[in-house]
């Protein structure tokens, strides 16, 4: 017997056989037929709001037949894994995510159920909510999408101590006293505003209110749509001028590149008093509550973005994470108990759970709860924001596809660090 | 099949081969271990590499972002990535990355390695220290370091005379210095250890030979030392190439890749094609480049050092 033939055909036809299994686990897409018997599945991004979580989970499951499980995922990982899953037999029946482009491939792929039935038996599903917000996951005119957690609006937060030390007495209200301020604040030998640039989606936050202040809201959603023709208009690079003028100025001083908001970084630098101000969301409160909390309720100050002397955007527009939404997907084996579960989202016991948590929830009765904060000034100022704002333009590298995230950081961190110009960042955003 | 149960059915030989009769290929005519020996780590090899290598490589000629299924483009990834100058940047960053680990690591494992072969006093405590840097996870690792090189409130804000201002991980340079020294605090133990290990195999006989001719400690280093060391060295390279290819935990998080695409070596650039993008065609063609240059290298070091012949360093002795 000859043995090398033999161990090439034991070979050659297990790699086949392995890759054959290998190829049909790709293909997936499987029916309801083959879920776990009364259970719902809830992929979640895995952090410390969980609890609440749980607790809407506890109190669904009490009165039904169909158990739903929270599958957390940790956050850094969780759209990865995610997308990994959702064309597999183990995709979840519900799961978190932020609307607009970090669902829409799953629409495209005809992975998600359409909510709109379910909106027209219970209308309380979509008009529970604040208009701006349910939005964003509305996709090609059909809903996707139920708001869950709060809204994360992209505010200016100052150290009202150092502001006052340098005689600055308010916050800017325009481009040009922001302009002033770090001149000021400059001269004394403070960074004027901290920035956490190596994590590159802090720097985004000035680029997109920038362009929204400047062009209005209209200039991204065309770019969205397909029209990268903006990006080269006179507003788009009246924008990047703006972005190159403060950072010229030494707004974010020179090491912003080596600074990371997620590692304590760029807070630890306003609560120190080593910075003036820090473009941040929402939950800066809650970063500089958790290691300072005095900081927090008597230092920290907070305004809008301030507004452009002729610029096109109303100076109410805000940008950020506009909400968390959960999705259902469109192989759930129970859609009637998913939809239950996601009615929960605009109850009472919901609100009032996020609410102690810090959380700010997009709900019409969410006003009623705000004076149970944990600082109810400070939760009543975003509502409000969010509220009255004309737009509220959802995070750049949320809005468009996962797969665009990569180039667009990279690309605000190369202009911001002067390694491309004008030109280079308007290539960049055309190749998306 | 039949062959196996043939070779189960016979006595074992108690005295090893009969004498005489000459080792056949398969080795089985001869009772010595065959290949069904071998079947089970064959098996998993298949499975676990091959499959995947495979895989990866069918995968390489198609698009496909994890939804639906991959859909056949011919060499059209391979195109983009030859024209994408990303790429062509990460390789030359990676073989830097390379040539600077084996610069740094081996010179400094082979001393310590070497001093910690002796008998001195306090030799096994400060051993057991300089160890500890290899028990720790990469990603612990990283974030240390990150930690310790912030600007304002790391290292560089107390040393600005030294630093600058911080701006370290800011630069392509500096980011790459950054890089290299954390993965020399990282791997030189275990390369130590492998010099240590191989430095005590040498013969005190050499060393009390070559006194006695009159040899000081530095000749007896590079003569008896150095040459004996040679398979070691090249073990320790061989690592060093195929480790510094795959770097990928220390730039996730230390740079993230930056500044920029600044230290985007070829692994996450890989990663980010595959897991960030969502384009597994990419992702896998990148993939295929790397098993082939770091086979092609490792194949090129054992060719070039005469490591395949399997020399011993002590014949003669």
């Amino acid at each position: 017997m000859n043995h090398h033939g033999w161990v090439a055909r034991t070979i050659a036809g297990s790699a086949a056989l392995a890759l054959g299994l290998t190829m049909a686990g790709c293909s997936g897409g499987s029916g309801a037929a083959s879920r776990p018997e009364n259970e719902i599945h809830v992929a979640m991004y895995g952090d410390a709001g969980n609890t609440v979580e749980q607790k809407m989970i506890d109190t669904f499951n009490a009165t039904s037949d169909v158990k739903v499980v929270l599958d957390k995922i940790p956050g850094a990982e969780y759209q990865s894994k995610l997308q990994t899953i959702i064309d597999t037999p183990t995709a979840p029946d519900i799961f978190f995510n932020w609307g607009g482009g970090s669902i829409k491939n799953f629409v495209d792929a005809d992975l998600l159920l359409p909510l709109d039935d379910f909106i027209k038996e219970d209308p309380q599903l979509k008009d529970a909510f604040l208009p701006s917000v349910f939005e964003t996951a509305v996709i090609d005119d059909k809903a996707y999408g139920i708001p869950m957690r709060g809204t994360q609006p992209v505010m200016l937060f100052n150290n009202s101590k150092v502001l006052a030390d340098a005689g600055i007495s308010n916050p800017p209200a325009t481009w040009d006293e922001l302009l002033e301020d770090v001149k000021i604040l400059k001269d004394k030998g403070i960074t004027p505003i901290a920035l956490g640039g190596a994590d590159k989606w802090p720097t985004l936050m000035w680029v997109e209110y920038v362009y929204d202040r400047v062009a209005g809201e209209g200039l991204f959603k065309k770019a969205l749509e397909g029209d990268t023709s903006v990006w080269e208009s006179e507003e788009s690079r009246k924008a990047l001028g703006m972005l190159r003028e403060l950072v010229d100025a030494g707004a974010f001083g020179t090491n912003f590149d080596s600074v990371k908001f997620t590692d304590g970084g760029s807070p630890a630098l306003l609560a120190s008093g080593k910075a003036g101000f820090e473009l941040m969301g929402s939950w800066e409160y809650a970063t500089q509550q958790s290691s300072d909390p005095q900081f927090a309720a008597e230092v920290l100050g907070y305004s809008e973005f301030p507004k452009v002397e002729g610029g096109l955007g109303d100076e109410d527009n805000l940008v950020g994470n506009t909400n968390n939404f959960y999705s259902i997907h469109k192989n759930t084996r129970y859609p009637e108990a998913a939809r239950d579960f996601l009615k929960l989202m605009y109850s009472d016991q919901f609100v009032q759970e996020q609410v102690g948590i810090g959380n700010l929830p997009t709900t019409t009765n969410t006003e009623k709860f705000l004076d149970k904060a944990a600082d109810p000034e400070y939760a009543k100022y975003q509502f409000n924001l969010v509220k009255e704002a004309p737009s509220f333009q959802l995070s750049w590298d949320q809005a468009y596809p996962p797969e665009a995230t990569v180039t667009i950081h990279t690309a605000v961190a190369q202009f911001f660090s002067g390694q491309i110009d004008e030109d280079g960042f308007i290539k960049a955003m055309q190749s998306l | 099949m039949t062959t196996t149960l043939a070779q189960r059915r016979r006595p074992a030989h108690p005295g090893g081969p009969a004498k005489g009769r000459p080792a056949g290929r398969g080795g089985s005519n001869v009772g010595r271990p065959g290949f069904v020996w071998a079947l089970p780590a064959s098996i998993f090899f298949a499975l676990f590499a091959l499959v995947p290598l495979l895989a990866v490589a069918v995968l390489s000629f198609t698009t496909w972002s994890g939804l639906g299924d991959p859909k056949f483009v011919g060499l059209k990834n391979w195109e983009a990535l030859f024209a994408d100058p990303v790429m062509l940047q990460s390789l030359w960053l990676s073989l830097l990355f390379i040539v600077l680990g084996i610069v740094t690591q081996t010179p400094l494992s082979i001393l310590l390695g070497v001093w910690a072969a002796g008998n001195q006093k306090n030799r096994a405590i400060l051993s057991a220290v300089y160890f500890v840097p290899l028990l720790l996870s990469s990603a612990a690792i990283s974030v240390l370091w990150r930690a310790l090189l912030d600007p304002n409130f790391g290292i560089p804000g107390q040393m600005s005379w030294l630093f600058g201002d911080g701006n370290i991980l800011g630069t392509q340079t500096g980011a790459i210095a950054v890089l290299i020294f954390v993965g020399m605090w990282q791997f030189t133990p275990f390369h130590t250890l492998i010099y240590q290990g191989a430095a005590r195999q040498i013969p005190p006989v050499l060393y009390q030979a070559a006194s006695i001719d009159g040899a000081g400690t530095v000749r007896q280093f590079f003569s008896i030392t150095l040459p004996q060391l040679k398979n070691s060295i090249i073990t320790s390279v061989i690592l060093m190439v195929v480790g510094g290819l795959t770097t990928f935990e220390t730039v996730l998080i230390l740079t993230n890749g930056g500044p920029g695409t600044g230290t985007t070596i070829t692994a996450f650039h890989m990663y980010q094609e595959a897991f960030r993008r969502f384009d597994f065609g990419t992702g896998s063609a990148i993939a295929l480049v790397l098993v082939v240059i770091s086979t092609a290298i490792s194949f090129a070091v054992v060719r070039l050092s005469g490591y395949d012949k399997m020399r011993s360093s002590l014949e003669g002795l």
